[in-house]
């Protein structure tokens, strides 16, 4: 089947507020997609021709660049970082809103002058926006890659800094760490693969449902 | 870092075997004989020129400068590269050395081309390009009949059914110079937001006035009465009309859609631009558009043109024919041979005595009289 519509979701965080926004676009899978012990990778939906698959947050942007899924929903964060050129994001889904922020150890906050700074060590899931970020303000950032438990890295010395998603702010204020910088503020995107925005006569109308189920939530 | 591997290729790099190396080459083959047939000249440059020679012109395509793999000449101490496409070669020809022909001139080309680096989607370093450039007009007749000669030429090459996405590369650039302003300090970054379709980005970047232009890709009619309705003026309406005849003209079996705000490899584009998409390859088929290439003298002469990537094609498994290779015994007389080959047939002559037909992928053998199929 050429034209089944596969829309990738990500596990964990968002998932929660993604599914009342696939409710509203009238779009509900199969029990087993929220069943955690599920073995499934793939699940049918009440629309014939609609399944989903569940996978990790920056496998959401992966599946979707290359066109194993059609229709996806990811932060941006995901998005700045691989910055693939196949992806589109046509609709702001409004959820999953944080931001991604620099942190440091409070006490080494109280002292810093980051006009100072000419190189910076840091612990990150976003090796590449981190980089950018730093070297648009004329600082090396050699970054250390890690895959979570980032307010680790300077608890142990792994670095003085660390980049990673804020909502509360709880996790850092626990770990003795304080937000020095915004990076950029967060939320959902619907994201569509390029080709088949072009080429699958059903997308267009997809994403039209997704941008009004959106403005009405809004209104 | 260790001895390489025997067989070992670098990175985006492949051999291609049979029978796909065959295809490749009729797939070729048949893309130059359809733009032939419609009075395209070939042209055959060369693999490497001069580095400033690859930049200039045409190559004026965004970040083809990122793309060249280069090195000195050891004769004359200047930087040369290889050809990442050869669209600018052929206007470079057109420019220089047939700027005396007539317009509107007609070329077509095909050859590997060669980019330092691959994308994320393709990491390929190497690829067959074919195509062909109409130079001196760019207006809806020269459009149209290019674009409806790659459509005519990637059926012939198997695909059956096409979409075709055109695109309005210039149309953002002149919205912000006229009735959308937008602060020249932005306009990058308005762009490439668009080429996104980064509707939140927008509304961050203070440009959320360009968000219809997204809403409006889609359907070719229902995008552009949604153009329309946004009332642009005159200048911009009768661009709209001319893309809707150069849309009305392609046949009915073909899926056609607009996005006005598309800009993937259009960079050097102009009014026009279109990409051609099929079931089962990834990516596009063939892209094209309207463009200008710049003559010595400094002045700018119109073109259109379109050109595709055979190995997309070939992965596809498009250009394959049933092989029909027959085994012919030790003692098989050279008439025998010739009338064989002269029926279709690709001879395997056997050199030693009970060589075996399926070793040497053959489909059948020659019994002396007649050809009989192998199990």
């Amino acid at each position: 089947m050429t034209d089944e519509i596969i829309i990738a979701l990500p596990k964990g965080r968002i998932l929660k507020e993604a599914l009342p926004v696939l409710a509203r676009v009238g779009i509900t899978p199969e029990p087993a997609f929220s069943d955690e012990n599920s073995r499934a990778l793939k699940f049918s939906t009440n629309v014939p021709g609609i399944a989903v698959i569940r996978v990790r947050a920056f496998d959401v942007a992966t599946f979707v660049a290359h066109g194993a899924a059609q229709l996806g929903i990811a932060g941006n964060d995901v998005l700045m970082e691989f910055d693939f050129s196949e992806i589109y994001a046509p609709v702001d889904l409004c959820i999953g809103r944080c931001r991604l922020s620099v942190a440091e150890p409070a006490e080494q906050a109280a002292n810093d002058d980051p006009r100072s700074w000419s190189h910076v060590r840091i612990a990150t899931k976003y090796p590449n926006i981190t980089r950018q970020h730093f070297a648009k303000r004329g600082v090396q950032a050699e970054c250390v890659k890690l895959n979570g438990a980032m307010e680790l890295a300077p608890l142990l010395g792994l670095s003085s800094r660390i980049v990673d998603l804020v909502s509360t702010g709880v996790t850092l204020r626990e770990n003795g760490l304080a937000e020095v910088e915004v990076i950029t503020e967060i939320s959902s995107r619907l994201i569509v693969n390029r080709a088949a925005f072009k080429t699958n006569p059903a997308v267009v109308p997809l994403v039209e449902k997704f941008r009004r189920a959106v403005a009405d939530a809004a209104a | 870092m260790n001895e390489v591997t025997a067989g070992l290729l670098p990175e985006g790099l492949r051999d291609r075997l049979p029978p796909q190396a065959e295809a490749a080459a009729a797939l070729l083959r048949g893309v130059l004989d359809t733009v032939a047939s419609h009075g395209y000249e070939r042209v055959q440059p060369p693999l490497v020129e001069y580095e400033e020679s690859l930049t200039g012109r045409v190559g004026a395509e965004s970040g083809a400068n990122a793309k060249l793999l280069r090195f000195v000449d050891p004769v004359t101490q200047r930087t040369l590269a290889l050809r990442p496409d050869i669209t600018g070669q052929a206007g470079r020809i057109a420019a220089t050395r047939l700027a005396h022909y007539a317009r509107p001139l007609r070329l077509s080309y095909g050859g590997p081309v060669l980019r330092v680096k691959g994308t994320q989607l393709n990491p390929e370093r190497e690829m067959i390009q074919a195509g062909a450039e109409l130079i001196g007009s760019d207006g809806v007749a020269a459009v149209t009949e290019v674009l409806l000669l790659a459509v005519e030429a990637l059926q012939s090459a198997g695909l059956e059914t096409l979409s075709v996405d055109v695109t309005l590369p210039s149309f953002v650039g002149a919205l912000a110079a006229g009735p959308w302003p937008v602060a020249a300090d932005k306009i990058e970054a308005v762009h490439t937001l668009l080429d996104g379709k980064d509707v939140a980005g927008l509304r961050a970047a203070g440009a959320s006035h360009y968000e219809p232009l997204i809403a409006a890709s889609g359907p070719a009619e229902a995008a552009l009465a949604a153009l329309r309705a946004l009332h642009l003026g005159p200048a911009f309406e009768a661009r709209l009309a001319d893309v809707a005849d150069v849309v009305a003209a392609l046949p009915a079996d073909v899926r056609v859609t607009l996005d006005p705000t598309e800009r993937h490899g259009f960079g050097f584009q102009s009014w026009i631009g279109f990409a051609i998409y099929a079931p089962g390859v990834r990516g596009e088929v063939g892209r094209g558009g309207a463009y200008a290439i710049t003559h010595p003298d400094g002045h700018r002469e119109t073109a259109v043109g379109f050109s595709l990537y055979v190995d997309a094609l070939v992965d596809a498994g498009l250009g394959l024919s049933a092989a029909r290779r027959i085994l012919l015994p030790v003692g098989t007389s050279r008439a025998d041979a010739a009338k064989l080959r002269a029926a279709g047939w690709s001879t395997v002559a056997a050199l030693t005595d009970n060589a075996d037909p399926h070793a040497f992928r053959c489909t059948h053998r020659w019994n002396g009289v007649e050809a009989v199929a192998i199990k």
